[in-house]
């Protein structure tokens, strides 16, 4: 039987929800325990994050810093295991209490914790085509990262795949570079907000292509097009471009959990938004891999307080008639 | 000391980790920023095969993304 340890809580994740949820939690003195693979979260790749409030710029990087920073100060009080990944969620039935459940969390460094209350914070992560081609060519013109590779292609054509916020700005970190910029949208209208619309319509470098269905990404060694049925019509057609990028939103991280707390048909984890609770007594949530309709650091951050301050007062309260 | 080159973007948060690693580390490295130099791009471009940053050399081994565990593997340090 592999080593165990008792904590109060168990934190699974490293952005702003699961970094809030360890400071409260350290704040109540709750034996705390946060896993992550890093710290962070998706806007780690952002170059400049304007709404994170009480900075006006900052970078991913640095705001992912920050967050370390800060739950390492509370080392006394919250265990940190960095770039650990969980594998398995257990419910085990408490010898204290009749009905009421203890969690076992497994992670890939072979560690087992046992704790009384957990908070999923693990986020979501970047959806994917699904298309042939796309996992071959990933690295080799398939971009998931604008901010990253924008400049590498420089005096090329590129697609960008989704017409939210994400492609809209996609689109704006490649237009100093590329030649063309043909923007792909599955419905007839773009999702992103319209001060980057009209930043990408002025700009003469870009096709907006509506009701478009990404078919395949066509090349050999390197992306050479993109093939796309336009629904409107039927018809298959081909883009010829060196670059696709995608950004067609995210999915919720929560296939592991999928048999402890009731997910919506999207896989999130559906949470009462007064207290972060869950479907399971005991299991908390908070951030993107939730309900919640809006996708944003600082609601994330919020929501895992929320949740972590109702978790207290259940980890206190718990077994007691 | 073994010889490392970073092609990176100034944009690019994962480059700025992975310079960042190797400065706690104090393992000195050449870094080239690829977003302005055409002929270090290409360079990077035929030295990894794909298109994407970081691009690290660590004496001729090539990774691509800041991969921790691989960096240490090819730099020798232990985990």
């Amino acid at each position: 039987m592999p080593i165990q340890k008792m904590y109060d809580y168990i934190i699974i994740g490293g952005g702003p929800a699961g970094v809030a949820a360890g400071v409260y939690s350290a704040r109540k003195r709750l034996k705390t325990l946060l896993v992550t693979e890093s710290f962070g979260g998706q806007s780690i790749v952002s170059a400049d994050i304007q709404n994170w409030i009480g900075d006006k710029h900052i970078s991913g990087f640095d705001l992912a810093k920050k967050m370390e920073d800060h739950i390492t100060s509370y080392s006394d009080i919250v265990d940190i295991k960095l770039g650990e990944k969980v594998v398995s969620i257990k419910k085990i039935a408490s010898k204290e209490f009749p009905g009421i459940y203890d969690f076992e969390v497994s992670t890939d460094a072979g560690g087992t914790y046992v704790g009384k209350a957990l908070m999923l914070a693990c986020g979501a992560r970047r959806r994917k085509l699904g298309v042939p081609g796309e996992k071959e060519l990933d690295g080799k013109g398939v971009a998931y990262c604008s901010t990253c590779d924008a400049p590498l292609f420089s005096g090329k054509d590129v697609v960008v795949v989704g017409g939210g916020n994400a492609g809209l700005e996609a689109a704006v970190d490649l237009l100093p570079y590329a030649t063309k910029i043909y923007l792909l949208e599955f419905s007839d209208s773009l999702k992103g907000d319209p001060v980057t619309q009209e930043k990408i319509r002025t700009s003469g470098k870009a096709e907006i292509i509506f009701n478009a269905q990404s078919k395949e990404v066509v090349g050999d060694k390197f992306v050479s097009g993109l093939k796309y049925l336009d629904r409107k019509t039927n018809e298959e057609k081909t883009l010829k471009a060196e670059g696709v990028f995608v950004e067609i939103g995210s999915v919720p991280n929560s296939e592991m959990v999928k048999d402890l707390v009731s997910l919506d048909k999207y896989g999130q984890v559906i949470i009462d938004s007064k207290h972060g609770t869950t479907s399971a007594l005991g299991i908390f949530a908070a951030g993107d891999i939730t309900d919640d309709p809006y996708k944003q650091n600082n609601i994330s951050a919020g929501d895992a307080v929320k949740a972590t301050l109702a978790a207290y007062s259940y980890i206190l309260n718990r077994g007691k008639k | 000391m073994k010889k490392i080159l970073i092609y990176s973007t100034p944009t690019c948060q994962y480059c700025k980790m992975a310079k960042e690693y190797f400065t706690k580390n104090n393992i000195p490295y050449e870094d080239f920023n690829v977003a302005v130099d055409d002929a270090k791009r290409e360079e990077a471009l035929k030295k990894s095969q794909q298109i994407g940053v970081p691009v690290i050399d660590i004496d001729g081994e090539i990774i691509v993304g800041f991969n921790r565990s691989e960096i240490d593997r090819a730099l020798g340090l232990k985990k």
